[in-house]
């Protein structure tokens, strides 16, 4: 596989866990623009405990994705019960919150012969935990998608459990929820934290394989395109998202012609499917017209 | 107790801009009953187009405005379209989602005809500054207080005193309420919008010619800004919009005199956070 081809493939994986994420929250009928900001306090979390610490990759991306989550359980405490534009203006604020945060944010100690760590608008460089391990990029964009699959069969199989049926009613109207012993506020806010530390691990993923991040990796437009992802793929299905991420990095930015354009054909892209299929390509009926026919050929 | 008084009115005279923001958020907001983030892209759109007007022809100040406004209206009409009336008859929530997807567009669109990264925008600068005892008045944030009371009181002319305004406010009350009183809705909402885009693109050459540059960041800038005053001021109301820029507007001036550089945006962005988080209106508002 060519350098490019690994490079984009590896791309693809880390934004599908943002775009879950962004995902999850929709299934709890919550827009946010703000996923961004789990994402970079995943990776710096992540960095942090491999570059300053010594700690090993496994371990930095868990930690990354622990943090994450603690910030998102933060985030849920204030905003649990907040809906519709409420809960997308606060997210667009965390989101912009933790850039201009990590623009003044230093934490550096001295690794080896120079100071390494985060330092304000200048970033983070040196988180060199995947080169120095000997792992290969392809095995770990291997790995990524292995980890990327595991998540993708893990909030399938969630959202046809008991729970998720306790937090697709939480998504479609909380008041009957509610009404039939629902815990709103305890369902929303732990799919809040799970959806913060999937950010989490795609941010801890991205950082290892990048070597540095920097305070405009949580530029707002990652968080917007993570939401129109499952808009364009579809909300009927975890895998919706993860078609929208590989449809957007995969093609629209795999031509070169389109350089410059390609936000330009996205957004219109997302327009006219929000006009024909407001719930995507893989919307709940045409995933539930499948499974039928797939479940009928079975039996 | 100086620098207080200074950072005081330097927040009013910025907050006067913000306040026009949060008006034209509202009066879309509260027509539609729809939130279009795209508001501050097409104030952009508007303010790039000026940018090369000025560019062109140094010192065709008048040409630089007229321009600023045309293109954000026109950038108006196009959100109007594509994410509010094409897409009526679904859930508020989709038109807020369009909005974003426009917003890629304009901001891409922008950056495709831009030379550079950075703008420049042309202002007045014969006008003198002021100083009234110890505070200065300094002229560009002089011309944006005048400028944005006057638009305002126009404003309040225009939904206050005339047919037009009236169907407006009966629309925002209740629009089956108005449909019954035979107010057509569809055109007084699409009316709502021009009008909010000319107030955005006016509140643009105000801000443009203060900081004399503009960089693609200004959509998201304008929006979060106009976002923050309409929430603050309790979503819907036009006199709370005005109350709640002036507020924005002191909180960045007195954390920028007090902190800081860097902190003036943190405290803007922590303030709509608590606005959110503390709104007693939040809880009530269905999800999706």
């Amino acid at each position: 596989m060519s350098d490019y081809v690994v490079s984009l493939l590896v791309r693809i994986g880390v934004e599908a866990f943002v775009a879950l994420s962004a995902y999850l929250l929709l299934v709890i009928g919550r827009i946010s623009f703000g996923q961004q900001a789990f994402f970079v306090i995943g990776g710096y979390a992540a960095g942090i405990s491999t570059a300053l610490y010594g700690a090993p990759l496994p371990i930095g991306i868990i930690v990354g994705a622990l943090a994450a989550g603690l910030a998102a359980a933060l985030f849920a405490g204030a905003m649990a019960r907040a809906g519709g534009i409420y809960f997308a203006a606060g997210s667009l604020a965390r989101g912009e919150l933790a850039r201009v945060a990590l623009l003044s944010f230093h934490h550096q100690v001295p690794v080896g012969a120079d100071l390494t760590g985060p330092a304000g608008a200048d970033g983070f460089r040196g988180i060199r935990a995947l080169f120095t391990s000997g792992m290969s990029v392809t095995a770990y964009m291997v790995a990524i998608w292995g980890l990327l699959a595991l998540t993708f069969l893990a909030i399938a199989l969630l959202l046809r459990s008991r729970w998720g049926e306790a937090i697709r009613m939480v998504g479609e109207d909380e008041t009957a929820a509610a009404a039939v012993g629902v815990r709103v506020g305890r369902v929303a806010g732990l799919t809040m934290v799970g959806a913060g530390a999937l950010a989490g691990m795609g941010g801890g993923l991205f950082a290892h394989y990048a070597t540095y991040l920097e305070p405009g990796h949580a530029d707002v437009m990652l968080g917007v395109h993570s939401l129109a992802y499952a808009f364009i793929g579809g909300l009927g299905t975890p895998l919706g998202p993860i078609i929208g991420v590989a449809f957007d990095i995969g093609l629209l930015e795999s031509f070169r012609f389109l350089a410059g354009y390609r936000m330009i054909i996205f957004g219109g892209l997302v327009m006219a499917l929000l006009v024909l299929r407001p719930r995507g390509l893989l919307d709940e009926v045409t995933v539930h017209r499948v499974t039928r026919r797939l479940a009928g050929r079975r039996a | 107790m100086v620098d207080f008084l200074q950072a005081l009115v330097d927040g009013v005279m910025l907050g006067a801009t913000y306040a026009l923001l949060g008006l034209g958020f509202t009066l879309i907001f509260g027509v539609l009953r729809r939130l279009n983030l795209a508001f501050g892209p097409t104030i952009l759109v508007g303010i790039y187009a000026g940018s090369h007007v000025g560019l062109a022809w140094p010192g065709a100040l008048a040409a630089v405005m007229a321009v600023t406004v045309a293109a954000a209206i026109l950038a108006g009409i196009y959100v109007e379209r594509c994410s509010f009336r094409a897409l009526s008859r679904q859930a508020p929530v989709v038109s807020m989602i369009s909005t974003f997807a426009v917003w890629m567009q304009l901001q891409e669109l922008v950056s495709l005809f831009a030379a550079s990264r950075t703008m420049p925008y042309p202002s007045p600068a014969w006008l003198p500054a002021v100083a009234a005892g110890p505070i200065l008045l300094r002229s560009d944030a002089l011309l944006m207080w005048s400028g944005a009371t006057a638009i305002m009181l126009a404003l309040f002319v225009l939904l206050y005193r005339t047919r037009f305004g009236t169907a407006v406010r009966a629309v925002a009350d209740s629009s089956e309420a108005a449909t019954l009183m035979g107010v057509n809705v569809a055109a007084v909402g699409a009316a709502a919008f021009l009008v909010a885009s000319a107030v955005g693109g006016l509140a643009g050459v105000l801000i443009a010619q203060s900081q004399q540059q503009v960089t693609p960041y200004f959509g998201l800038w304008a929006t979060v800004k106009g976002l923050t005053a309409m929430l603050l001021g309790g979503a819907g109301s036009l006199s709370g919009a005005v109350v709640g820029g002036v507020i924005l507007g002191v909180v960045e001036t007195q954390t920028l005199w007090h902190f800081g550089g860097q902190w003036r945006d943190l405290a803007a962005y922590a303030l709509l956070f608590l606005v959110v988080a503390l709104s007693p209106r939040a809880r009530g508002e269905p999800s999706l």
